[in-house]
C-alpha cells in the first residue's frame, strides 16, 4: 500500500502540469483597481464585459533572458516581466496617460518638489504576502538606483542637476519621493518594476554582505525554477521550455477588477510560442494554431483578402504606431580627419536639407512598403502622444495645425539645388558641389526590408532630380558604428518612440548621446540648438500640463524646421486577431511596431466560452 | 589499437586549441559586439554603458581577455557566462532538452536516410542507365539543389494552405501541438510527435541522401566490374547473392567513412531546418548566440561542434578498421 501510494505520488510529480498557484483573494481588495471596462462615457466604453476562463495563444519571435524585471535589457524579456511586475504608476492601457497602479493616487506639493504616493490597502503577491512600501523602497533604493545593478532605468531617474531622487517611507502605505528641482518627467520613470523584498533581497550585496556585489544581477535567471518566481502583475510565468514555450497565468492575487466585479485577467493562461520564422507564424495563425499574430508589411496581401471569410480581423489603428523612422544627412562628414570639407557645409546648409525633404515621396513608401497602411510623420515625437504637436492642446484631437510640412515636390527641390550651385558643371548628367567638384551621396541602412524599401524609394527620388545617390546594406553593427563615429554619409534608421517628449532628451539635445546627426554641435551650438535645449528644461520643470505642452510645440516646430532627422513614415496596422478573442480590436496607443506589443492581454477574453 | 585510439583523443587538444583561437579572433573582428544594440537606447548614458562594458571584460585587449577565457577553462573548467542570459554556457546551450533533441533529430536523420538510400544506391547501380536510374539521380538532386529552409517552408505552407491540416487539429512546426506541450507522455503525444518530425526528416533527409545514393550506385559499380564478381558468377551463384553477400559488403566500406562524418554534419548543418521548423536544437542557441554576438556560448558552441566533428572523425576512421580487415593502425 505504501508503496502504492509513493509510486503515484512519484508518478503525479512526473505528470504534473503546469504549476497550480494560491487561491486568490476571499473578497475584492477595498483599494482594488477598477478598469471602467464597457462604462460609457469613459476612453473604455467601446470594450465588453468578459469571463474569466480559456487559454490564448499568441507567438514571440525569439525566447527571453531571464525572469529579473529589473535587470532585463530586451523586450523578448520585458514582454514577461512588465506582466509579472508593476510599478507605482503605469500608462493607461487606452488613453496611454501616467495613471496610478500599485500606488492607488499620488500628490504634487504646491513647489512641485515632494511627490507622495499612496499604496492601495489589502494587496498581495502572488504568494500571498502583502505588498507594502518596503517592496517599492527595496525596488527603487536598493535595486534600480544601485549601481551594482545592471539596470536599463538607473539613467532615467537621474534629475536635470545631476542629482537622484529621495524616496523615503511615510508608512507601511505611504511613500514620499522629494526631488531637488521641478521635474515631471520622473513620473515616468518612476514607475519601476517592483520586486518581492522578501524574496530578492538577500542576493542584493548592499542589504546581505554575505553574497558578493553583483549577485543580483545573476538572480531570477533562466536557471531559476518557475515555481520561485512571485509578481505582483496580472500574469505569473509558470512554465518554460526553451525555445518551445512560455505559459503564463493569472496571478490570484492581481488587484484589478472589472465593473462587474470579476477579477482580471480574463484568461487563465497565456502561452507564447517561441517560433524563430515569421513566415512560420504566418503560417501557424492561418493553421488556427495562434489567436493573435503581429504582421509584417509582407503578410498583409496574404491576410487582408481572406480576413472576414476565415474569422479573423487586421487591426489597423488611426495613428500609427510609437516610433520615428528618418534618414540623416551626416553634418559632421569629414570632421574628424578634415576632408570632405565642401560636403560637410553643403549638408549643414539648412536649405539643401530642405531641398532633400521636398524629395521625400512618402506617399509611394506608404503604398509600396507598407501596403497603404501607414501615416507619413514630421515630428519627433509619436503622433499617440499627447504632446504631440499635430494636437492643439495637451491630448485633444489631432489636427495637424501647428504642423510643419515638405510637401513632396521635386520640382522645388531642384529649384533650390539651383540656387545653391549644385547644378551639373561637367555635363555628366549628376549635380555637382559649388565649386565643380562631383557630389556623390551614399544612403546607409541594415538589411532590413522595410527600411531597405524607404531607401530605394529615396535613391529613386534623389537621382530623378540629378543627385547621384546611392542605396547600400551595411551589417547593423557597421551602421551604429557609423552613426557614433559620424562616418557616414545617409544614415536610415528608426528609434523608439514614447508618450513624454523628455525621453528624447539623448536624442535632441545638443549635446545628447545620440544627436547624432551633429555631435559638434555640443561645442558650437547655435541659436536654434540653444532653443531646443532650453525648451527641454522648460518642459520638463512644470508639472501644469497645458504649460508643458506649449513648449513642446515650440520644441518639435524647431526641430522639424532644423531637419537633422527627417522623418519618413510608419505604420498603422497592428496586428491580426481571430474574432472569438475578446476586447482585442482596442490596442494599447504606446505599441512599436514588431511584437504583440499593442494587445491588451489584461482585456481580452475568450468569446467562446 | 587502443594507442591508435588514445593518441588520436591527445591530438584533438591542440587542434581545439587552434580552433578556439581562430574562433574568437573572428568574433573579435566583426564590427561591434554585444553591447552595440544597447548604444542606440537614448535611456543609457556613457556611465552605465562604460560599466556594463568592464562588466563584461570588453575592454580589456584581445589576448587578455582570451587567456582569461583559457585560464578559466583550464584551471576552473568553466567555460563562462551567457552575456545575455547569465547562465553557465553549457547550460544555456544544452537546456531544455536541447542536446538530447539535437541528438535525436541527428540519429533519426541519419538512420532513415540511410534505410532508404543503400537501397536505393544498390537499386541504381543494378539497373545503370534504365530510365529507372535516371529518375532516383534526379530526385536525389532535386533534393539537393532546392535550399533546406525554402523546403521546409513550402512543406509547411502545403500542409496548411493547401492540405488543411488546421482543420483536422494538426499544428506545424514545434515538437507538438499546442495542447500536448505540458501534458503528459502518452501513445497520442508520441504520434503527434512524429508528426512534428518527419518534415524535419524529409527536408535533412533529402540533401543528403543524393550525396549516399550516388556513391553507394558508384562504390558498388566499381565493386561489381572485379574479377571476384565475375568468378561468382560463373560458379553459378544467384544474381541476388553474388550482389549482396559479396559485392554490396565490399561496396559499403567507403561508405562507413562517410557514416562517421555524417553525424556532426548533422549536428551542425540543420541549424537553418531547425529554426524553420522551430525544433529545440543547441543549432538555435548558437545562432541567436551569433546574432546577439553573446561571445561566450559563440565560443563554447564551436567548441562543441568541433568537438563532435573530432569524433566524428575518429568514429569513421575506427569503423572502417572495424570493417576492413586490410587496414590496420598502430
Amino acid at each position: 500500500m505504501k508503496k502504492l501510494a509513493l509510486l503515484l505520488a512519484g508518478l503525479l510529480a512526473i505528470a504534473a502540469p503546469a504549476l497550480v498557484l494560491a487561491q486568490g483573494y476571499d473578497v475584492m481588495p477595498e483599494d482594488a483597481r477598477i478598469l471602467p471596462i464597457g462604462q460609457a462615457g469613459t476612453p473604455y466604453a467601446d470594450l465588453e464585459l468578459g469571463k474569466q476562463g480559456g487559454t490564448i495563444y499568441i507567438s514571440q519571435i525569439s525566447n527571453p533572458k531571464g525572469w529579473n524585471a529589473n535587470t532585463a535589457h530586451e523586450t523578448s524579456t520585458t514582454w514577461y516581466t512588465s506582466r509579472m511586475n508593476l510599478g507605482l504608476v503605469n500608462l493607461d492601457h487606452i488613453t496611454g496617460a501616467i495613471v496610478p497602479d500599485l500606488a492607488k493616487s499620488w500628490d504634487v506639493s504646491e513647489d512641485g518638489l515632494t511627490l507622495t504616493f499612496h499604496l492601495r490597502r489589502g494587496i498581495k503577491w502572488s504568494d500571498g504576502t502583502p505588498i507594502t512600501a518596503d517592496d517599492v523602497l527595496f525596488s527603487y533604493n536598493d535595486v534600480v538606483l544601485n549601481t551594482d545593478v545592471d539596470c536599463n532605468s538607473y539613467d532615467g531617474q537621474r534629475l536635470p542637476d545631476g542629482t537622484f531622487p529621495v524616496m523615503t517611507k511615510v508608512d507601511d502605505y505611504t511613500i514620499e519621493v522629494k526631488l531637488s528641482v521641478v521635474y515631471r518627467p520622473i513620473l515616468n520613470s518612476i514607475g519601476v518594476p517592483v520586486q518581492p523584498k522578501h524574496k530578492l533581497a538577500q542576493y542584493v550585496h548592499k542589504l546581505n554582505p554575505d553574497v558578493p556585489a553583483g549577485t543580483f544581477n545573476e538572480t531570477w535567471t533562466l536557471d531559476t525554477p518557475v515555481s520561485e518566481l512571485v509578481g505582483n502583475g496580472p500574469w505569473v510565468v509558470t512554465d518554460y521550455k526553451p525555445d518551445v514555450s512560455v505559459t503564463m497565468t493569472r496571478n490570484p492575487y492581481y488587484y484589478a477588477y472589472d465593473p462587474a466585479g470579476t477579477q482580471l485577467p480574463y484568461y487563465d493562461e497565456i502561452v507564447c510560442l517561441v517560433v524563430a520564422n515569421q513566415d512560420v507564424s504566418l503560417l501557424k495563425f492561418r493553421n488556427k494554431e495562434i489567436d493573435v499574430l503581429a504582421i509584417r508589411p509582407e503578410d498583409l496581401p496574404v491576410l487582408m483578402p481572406e480576413a472576414g471569410a476565415k474569422g479573423y480581423t487586421v487591426l489597423v489603428s488611426d495613428l500609427p504606431l510609437y516610433g520615428t523612422t528618418w534618414f540623416m544627412p551626416n553634418q559632421d562628414i569629414g570632421l574628424a580627419d578634415g576632408t570632405q570639407n565642401e560636403k560637410r557645409e553643403l549638408y549643414r546648409n539648412v536649405k539643401f536639407r530642405e531641398a532633400l525633404a521636398h524629395l521625400i515621396d512618402k506617399e509611394t513608401m506608404i503604398q509600396n512598403v507598407l501596403n497603404g497602411l501607414g501615416a507619413p510623420q514630421w515630428s519627433p515625437l509619436s503622433m499617440g502622444s499627447p504632446f504631440y504637436a499635430g494636437r492643439d492642446y495637451y491630448g485633444g484631437p489631432v489636427t495637424e495645425n501647428n504642423a510643419i510640412i515638405f510637401e513632396y515636390d521635386p520640382a522645388k527641390a531642384a529649384g533650390i539645388l539651383d540656387s545653391l550651385g549644385v547644378v551639373d558643371k561637367d555635363g555628366d548628367g549628376w549635380r555637382d558641389l559649388p565649386s565643380g567638384a562631383p557630389l556623390t551621396i551614399e544612403i546607409n541602412t541594415n538589411d532590413n526590408t522595410i527600411r531597405s524599401g524607404y531607401c530605394l524609394i529615396l535613391q529613386d527620388d534623389f537621382r530623378a532630380v540629378g543627385l547621384n545617390a546611392t542605396f547600400q546594406v551595411i551589417d547593423f553593427n557597421t551602421l551604429v558604428d557609423k552613426l557614433f563615429s559620424s562616418t557616414g554619409d545617409i544614415i536610415q534608421l528608426g528609434l523608439t518612440g514614447g508618450d513624454e517628449p523628455n525621453s528624447g532628451k539623448n536624442v535632441y539635445h545638443s549635446c545628447g548621446s545620440l544627436h547624432a546627426y551633429r555631435y559638434s554641435a555640443c561645442d558650437d551650438p547655435d541659436e536654434i540648438d540653444r532653443r531646443i535645449d532650453e525648451l527641454l528644461d522648460l518642459g520638463a520643470s512644470t508639472f501644469n500640463l497645458d504649460e508643458a505642452f506649449e513648449y513642446y510645440v515650440e520644441y518639435q516646430q524647431l526641430l522639424a524646421k532644423q531637419l537633422g532627422y527627417i522623418y519618413l513614415v510608419n505604420q498603422t496596422f497592428q496586428y491580426a486577431y481571430y474574432d472569438y478573442v475578446g476586447n482585442a480590436g482596442a490596442a494599447s496607443p504606446t505599441s512599436t511596431p514588431g511584437g504583440n506589443n499593442g494587445l491588451l492581454t489584461e482585456l481580452c477574453f475568450d468569446k467562446r466560452i | 589499437m587502443i594507442t591508435y585510439i588514445i593518441r588520436r583523443t591527445l591530438y584533438m587538444i591542440p587542434l581545439l586549441l587552434i580552433v578556439s583561437l581562430l574562433s574568437f579572433t573572428l568574433i573579435k573582428i566583426m564590427p561591434g559586439d554585444y553591447l552595440t544594440a544597447a548604444r542606440l537606447n537614448p535611456q543609457i548614458t556613457q556611465e552605465t554603458l562604460q560599466r556594463q562594458i568592464e562588466r563584461y571584460g570588453l575592454d580589456k585587449p584581445f589576448i587578455i581577455q582570451y587567456a582569461l577565457w583559457l585560464k578559466n577553462i583550464i584551471v576552473h573548467g568553466d567555460f563562462g557566462f551567457s552575456f545575455a542570459t547569465k547562465q553557465p554556457v553549457f547550460r544555456n546551450l544544452f537546456e531544455g532538452g536541447r542536446l538530447f533533441w539535437t541528438i535525436v533529430l541527428a540519429l533519426s536523420t541519419l538512420i532513415l536516410t540511410w534505410i532508404f538510400a543503400i537501397p536505393l544506391g544498390i537499386y541504381s547501380a543494378t539497373h545503370q542507365y534504365k530510365p529507372s536510374d535516371h529518375a532516383l539521380t534526379f530526385f536525389g538532386f532535386l533534393g539537393l539543389s532546392i535550399p533546406n529552409f525554402f523546403l521546409a517552408l513550402v512543406l509547411l505552407w502545403l500542409l496548411v494552405v493547401v492540405f488543411h491540416v488546421g482543420g483536422r487539429g494538426l499544428g506545424v512546426g514545434g515538437l507538438y501541438d499546442s495542447r500536448f506541450l505540458n501534458a503528459p507522455m502518452s501513445w497520442a503525444k508520441f504520434v503527434n510527435l512524429i508528426w512534428h518530425l518527419w518534415p524535419a526528416w524529409l527536408v535533412i533527409g533529402t540533401s543528403g541522401m543524393a550525396g549516399l545514393i550516388r556513391l553507394m550506385r558508384g562504390s558498388l559499380l566499381d565493386t561489381l566490374s572485379q574479377p571476384y564478381v565475375q568468378t561468382a558468377r560463373s560458379k553459378g551463384l544467384a544474381e541476388r547473392v553474388v550482389v549482396y553477400k559479396h559485392a554490396v559488403r565490399n561496396a559499403i566500406n567507403p561508405l562507413v567513412t562517410v557514416l562517421g562524418l555524417t553525424l556532426p554534419n548533422l549536428v551542425s548543418g540543420s541549424i537553418v531546418v531547425a529554426i524553420v521548423l522551430n525544433l529545440p536544437t543547441v543549432g538555435r542557441a548558437y545562432f541567436s548566440a551569433l546574432q546577439q554576438q553573446d561571445e561566450p556560448v559563440v565560443m563554447g558552441s564551436l567548441l562543441f561542434f568541433s568537438l563532435f566533428l573530432l569524433i566524428g572523425n575518429l568514429l569513421a576512421d575506427f569503423l572502417l578498421a572495424w570493417v576492413d580487415p586490410r587496414i590496420r593502425y598502430d
